[in-house]
């Protein structure tokens, strides 16, 4: 009730208002002070606001840019091989990769120039110590030494000498020395391949999606190690200037070997320029002589014109063809038969089969067999082949391996070729690869037939390789006495075997350079103890093959049921 | 009002400012273990393949024949294939048939 009547009372009041002025200054100022306050503060919110931002945006980029803080790549490239192995067929490395250093000095911080010399010569005295001075005092960075072992490496070490510095270097090295040189090759400083199959595989050999898979080859590195010793010894017992081996798979065209001497280490970086160097196997190009008289009589056996126990009757001495004279070293009956004629290895028996080939017949033969081509092969050290000018005598020439060259390669591959069934296999050194269907030069049933003579070769009394007749590994093939193309003082002595004949699997080639009888050298041929009374492949070639397939033949793993028969036999009669 | 709502947020970004620093250092302690772990593993695969390397090399056929020319063996000894056996059957077969032969 008092409260109604208090607003009755004030009801027509008019009110006043009193400004203390005092009071609203008061106010403003704090009023404007807590504005001031409120901005610092959101000064302050956005400075910290962007401090954050800041580092927020440095988290980020660092978390990102991973490699600058860890050097990844440092790391990897001090430590990550940058060439693929090559490894021989059961897995041996042939080539790898080592992390090395080359020894470098930056004379800036050489600080007694004089102890420093005197300590070098002490720790390396094949170093050359005044043209090290003289570039000491040129005040420039350089290479003191290539490529060093752990022990230099140690060495240098030891001197303590702040100035040498050791840059991280990758070094191809090879396991087995000589043994590969002319098919490995080699790599130059900077890795890339220079020779060999580092050469022709340098762009696979460095692909980074393959690095952890090794090259695989086709090679034995026993097998290798056995043919070059037994050929190296060869080449001394016969005072041969070099020589060459292939041993190669019939049906698949491995290469199991291929040896040519002489040979170079390939750890040591050299620069050969001597012909006789070169890759004999591939590069080398020759005439090999009566090793074709078997090509020619494979032509007649499958074109029917002859079978193998045709007589060919009144074969003259020698059959004149423009300014040619072809003879045979040896007397042979006037009347021999087809087999025969290989066995012996007659010229002018194999002139008269050639004619009854023909010169076309042969062309096409030879053009199939692409003998004067380019050999196919994974090296890019291979010989070209002389083309061929079908003049008149060609044919004649040609019958008995002289007027045409071509490389052992070749002429080993239509061998296996001849043994194998009539399939011309492609020769390789690379472990499973991918194999065409190899295109078929000449029946079955030649095939076989020529096994049978080349087995006669062996065996046969007339026959011209007795020495490689080795009890249980069933040895056939044919000798080839010849000059080397163009150079009428070079002589090569070669044996072309193909063993088991009863089921061909190996074809071997043996070649020896300029070899000269040896005198000292006493033979069991065919259990009469001689020396040898003439410089033919019969002598030395086959002598040195023969010795090659009773140590391989193990290792090979040939299986003959007739071996043990024969052997027994022998051992009791 | 106004003031707590300013140190609620001024707290929280020094709070994820200190978790995001410390998780971060952390992290680049860890990565820099795995680094270092993995240039040990690249290490020890670089032993690895020296040693791969000096076994080949000491294993070659070149190496061994040396080590057996100075243990005392001159040569190899080729063996012929009548000599190898792979099981007795087949020794006592060729046994049965010497013996055959003798008696003829």
């Amino acid at each position: 009730m008092k409260n109604n009547s208090k607003k009755k009372k004030n009801k027509n009041q008019i009110s006043f208002y009193f400004e203390d002025y005092n009071e609203t200054n008061k106010k403003n100022k704090i009023l404007k002070k807590t504005n001031n306050i409120q901005d610092r503060m959101y000064l302050l919110f956005f400075f910290f606001f962007s401090l954050i931002l800041i580092f927020s945006i440095k988290i980020t980029y660092i978390s990102l840019d991973q490699k600058n803080i860890l050097n990844k790549e440092k790391y990897s490239s001090q430590f990550t091989l940058i060439r693929r192995d090559i490894v021989d067929r059961n897995g041996v490395i042939i080539s790898r990769n080592i992390n090395t250093f080359h020894a470098a000095i930056d004379p800036k911080l050489v600080k007694d120039k004089s102890n420093f010399l005197i300590k070098l010569r002490l720790n390396f005295p094949e170093l050359p110590i005044q043209e090290i001075e003289k570039k000491l005092n040129e005040k420039k960075y350089f290479r003191i030494k290539k490529r060093i072992s752990q022990i230099e490496k140690d060495k240098f070490w030891s001197m303590g000498e702040k100035a040498i510095k050791f840059e991280p270097f990758q070094a191809r090295m090879y396991t087995h020395g000589q043994l590969f040189s002319h098919i490995i090759g080699q790599v130059d400083y900077d890795n890339y391949g220079i020779s060999g199959l580092e050469k022709y595989f340098d762009k696979e050999l460095k692909d980074k999606k393959q690095l952890h898979e090794p090259l695989k080859l086709t090679l034995d590195s026993n097998i290798q190690h056995i043919i070059n010793t037994e050929l190296n010894e060869a080449v001394k017992t016969f005072n041969a200037s070099g020589g060459g081996a292939l041993l190669l798979d019939v049906n698949s065209g491995d290469i199991i070997s291929l040896v040519s001497l002489p040979n170079f280490n390939i750890n040591q970086r050299t620069s050969i320029k001597d012909e006789k160097y070169i890759n004999k196997i591939t590069k080398g190009i020759y005439e090999l002589g009566s090793i074709f008289k078997t090509f020619t009589l494979a032509l007649a056996l499958d074109h029917n014109l002859v079978n193998a126990n045709t007589i060919i009757q009144n074969i003259p001495r020698k059959i004149r063809c423009s300014i040619h004279e072809i003879t045979d070293i040896k007397e042979h009956p006037k009347n021999l038969s087809v087999e025969e004629i290989l066995i012996r290895s007659s010229n002018v028996g194999s002139v008269l089969l050639a004619k009854k080939v023909g010169v076309e017949k042969y062309k096409n033969f030879i053009k199939e067999t692409n003998l004067t081509k380019n050999p196919e092969i994974e090296l890019t050290e291979v010989g070209v082949p002389h083309q061929i000018k079908w003049n008149r005598c060609k044919l004649e020439t040609i019958s008995f391996g002289h007027g045409i060259t071509t490389t052992p390669l070749q002429a080993t591959a239509l061998y296996a070729a001849m043994s194998n069934g009539g399939k011309l296999i492609k020769p390789s050194l690379i472990k499973d690869r991918k194999m065409k269907k190899p295109k078929k030069i000449i029946s079955t049933d030649t095939s076989n037939k020529i096994n049978a003579i080349l087995r006669k070769v062996v065996t046969s009394k007339h026959g011209t390789a007795s020495l490689a007749d080795k009890d249980g590994y069933l040895i056939g093939g044919k000798t080839g006495t010849a000059e080397s193309y163009g150079d009428k003082k070079n002589r090569i002595n070669s044996f072309i075997s193909v063993f088991p004949t009863n089921k061909p699997n190996y074809t071997l080639f043996i070649m020896l350079e300029n070899p000269k009888i040896n005198k000292d050298l006493i033979y069991n041929y065919r259990g009469i103890k001689t020396k040898a009374p003439l410089n033919t492949s019969g002598w030395n070639s086959v002598f040195v093959a023969g010795k090659i397939i009773e140590k391989i033949g193990p290792i090979l793993a040939i299986n003959n049921d007739e071996f043990t028969d024969l052997y027994v036999a022998e051992k009791f009669n | 009002m106004f003031k707590a709502k300013l140190i609620i947020s001024v707290s929280l970004f020094f709070t994820l400012l200190v978790v995001t620093s410390v998780i971060k250092n952390q992290t680049r302690i860890i990565e820099k273990k795995i680094v270092n772990l993995k240039v040990n593993v690249l290490n020890k695969k670089n032993v690895i393949n020296e040693a791969q390397l000096d076994f080949h090399y000491l294993s070659s056929p070149s190496e061994l024949e040396k080590k057996i020319n100075i243990i005392g063996f001159k040569k190899y000894q080729p063996i012929k294939h009548s000599n190898i056996f792979y099981s007795f059957h087949d020794f006592s077969k060729l046994q049965n048939k010497i013996s055959k032969l003798k008696d003829k």
